[in-house]
């Protein structure tokens, strides 16, 4: 049987981040003095090989930043390898941040077809689609406002909608999927699950676990652009919390800030664990300073997720020099 | 890194490609003509006007050299303002297209290609249900021709392939040079001025002739002239030119847009 996802030798390399703004003028004045800038590049993933057999459920986790998302948009044919190839059979449905690409002042009706077929399908189909879609998203009596007039919680009730109106054969999943209230998070789970039963092939990132080992057989643990272990769920995900420093053990200032600086991105997020009201601060540990983080969107804006807080007892944090207020 | 410049492209790309290209265009005139009063005649607006104060400023002094007669002044700016006015405004809605929808690209897999693509389809659409159809009458009623009249399509041809090439060579270059619209606001001005637009060629001095000759949208503005303004003997060097200058320019912007692909992802 011929595999659904096939990654030979995946090597990806990405202009670094402080590369990214080029002008002509700059551009310019460096050839005249002879600067010739070749740009920086940086490995995002090493030689990834992945199989994923029709039917399969598999989770890829991994800390931040380890490149769990490009694996997806390589499987997506958002970004081509540098080296080695990628190769994917059937259609596919990437649910990667929804709602992307609507435009505000057209119709409902319109921006579904326009996403659908952007998406891959066919515009007639599409078309014939198009009142299922609103239904699913309960938006049927919208239909003709422009979009602007749907609050956020809409626009990714619709934009799920039409990504799963048709069942794909693999489906791409980045982080698990919770639009709108309560009630709407159920029946997205619902049709999510209609796919899982449906022999589709599902490819999940995700930092819950507990999902990971309810709905997936095999986990891809991806550490700093390489796969670092393929196989059963269980034993991926115990693999994989071993290395997460977990609060529990840190007696002492100096092994978080040691922690700290060993790992990845050099810096660690930890929050107290008493409920007064020193305890319930979030710090970063950086540099060998604790630095208080005062900002609720301040994890987003920086790229954390909330299972990437360790929590610490708080008198172990407050051992840490203190550092910067972060807003 | 060696990048082909042809891949053979795969069954259902190409046919997937227009399906994009037209969806696209068809959503930008959508959002454009969303509550306007005057619709899609604003694109026929600027032509006529610019034609207008052309005429009433230059249109006397220059009618010697258009046969004695201001009417023919106006009508060879009209048909000289409709190409500069199609290619300035194609090109300038082109230019940030990729940019524009880095975050579109970064989700879903679409070929980049169609965003430029449309934009151009999106002013040819405009222009076809306003301008070109006048270009048609007068070719028709001035030259008696019917060779000529079997022209314009070709000559218009190579005016799309022209703004085709430039807008996927602009809207390839602004990923990596933000400050591109800047330049190209002066380079647009240069080829309007560059263009015999409003004064007879005979201005321009002999020793400049040679470079001004060079600009791509002053050839096309001759061809389009020689089948649809002159009489007589058949120039058929002038349109060859304006032609050529199209296909040169699209086969140079498709060639610059397939090499510096590969590189967008790391930039949008």
């Amino acid at each position: 049987m011929a595999s659904a996802i096939e990654l030979a030798g995946v090597t990806l390399t990405r202009r670094t981040q402080e590369e990214f703004h080029y002008d002509l003028k700059r551009t310019f004045f460096d050839l005249v003095r002879g600067r010739i800038r070749r740009p920086r590049k940086r490995t995002v993933l090493e030689n990834v090989t992945l199989r994923v057999e029709r039917g399969e459920k598999l989770a890829i986790i991994g800390a931040n930043g380890s490149g769990k998302s490009t694996i997806l948009k390589v499987i997506a044919k958002v970004l081509a390898p540098t080296r080695g190839t990628a190769r994917v059979a059937g259609t596919l449905a990437p649910l990667i941040e929804l709602g992307v690409g609507f435009d505000a002042e057209l119709s409902l009706v319109d921006n579904a077809i326009y996403y659908g077929v952007l998406l891959g399908h066919d515009e007639r189909t599409v078309r014939e689609n198009v009142e299922g879609m609103l239904e699913f998203a309960e938006l049927t009596e919208m239909r003709d406002a422009p979009t602007k007039t749907l609050s956020s919680g809409m626009a990714a009730r619709l934009a799920f909608a039409i990504a799963t109106q048709f069942r794909p054969d693999i489906l791409l999943l980045d982080e698990v999927l919770a639009v709108g209230d309560e009630r709407f998070r159920r029946k997205c789970a619902e049709r999510l699950e209609q796919f899982w039963d449906a022999h589709s092939t599902i490819v999940v990132v995700s930092h819950d676990m507990p999902y990971v080992l309810r709905t997936c057989d095999r986990v891809v643990w991806v550490d700093h652009g390489a796969v670092r272990f393929d196989g059963p769920a269980e034993e991926g995900v115990r693999h994989y919390l071993d290395t997460v420093p977990s609060g529990a053990g840190y007696a002492r200032g100096e092994e978080l800030i040691d922690v700290a600086r060993k790992s990845p991105r050099g810096e660690l997020v930890v929050r107290g664990t008493s409920p007064t009201d020193q305890g319930r601060k979030v710090f970063l540990i950086r540099d060998g300073r604790r630095h208080w983080v005062t900002s609720p969107d301040w994890y987003d804006r920086v790229g954390y997720g909330w299972d990437d807080i360790v929590h610490v007892d708080d008198t172990v944090i407050l051992e840490v020099p203190e550092g910067d207020v972060l807003v | 890194m060696a990048t082909a410049l042809y891949e053979p492209m795969p069954r259902g790309d190409a046919s997937r490609i227009v399906q994009l290209t037209r969806i696209t265009a068809l959503r930008t005139l959508k959002v454009r003509y969303r509550g306007t009063a005057l619709g899609i005649l604003w694109s026929f607006m600027n032509p006529v006007l610019m034609t207008a104060v052309y005429t009433a400023i230059f249109g006397t002094a220059f009618s010697r050299y258009y046969d004695g007669s201001v009417v023919r002044y106006v009508l060879s700016a009209f048909v000289g303002l409709v190409v500069v006015t199609f290619f300035i405004n194609a090109t300038n809605e082109a230019l940030p297209t990729i940019v524009s929808n880095g975050l579109l690209l970064n989700k879903i897999a679409i070929p980049p290609v169609i965003f430029p693509i449309s934009a151009v389809v999106s002013n040819v659409f405009q222009h076809a249900v306003t301008t070109f159809p006048i270009v048609f009458v007068l070719a028709i009623v001035l030259t008696h021709d019917p060779v000529r009249v079997a022209l314009v399509p070709l000559v218009l041809l190579g005016l799309v392939l022209l703004v085709s090439g430039v807008s996927l060579a602009l809207s390839a270059l602004y990923v990596f040079f933000r400050d591109l619209p800047h330049l190209w606001a002066i380079v647009g001005f240069i080829l309007w001025l560059t263009s015999p637009l409003f004064y007879p060629v005979e201005f321009v001095p002999a020793s400049v002739r040679p470079y001004y000759d060079l600009n791509p949208v002053g050839a096309t503005i001759n061809a389009l002239r020689e089948v649809t303004l002159t009489r007589g003997p058949l120039h058929l060097h002038a349109i060859a030119f304006g032609v050529l200058a199209g296909i040169v320019a699209l086969v140079l912007g498709a060639a610059l847009f397939r090499v510096t692909r590969r590189d967008f992802m790391d930039l949008l």
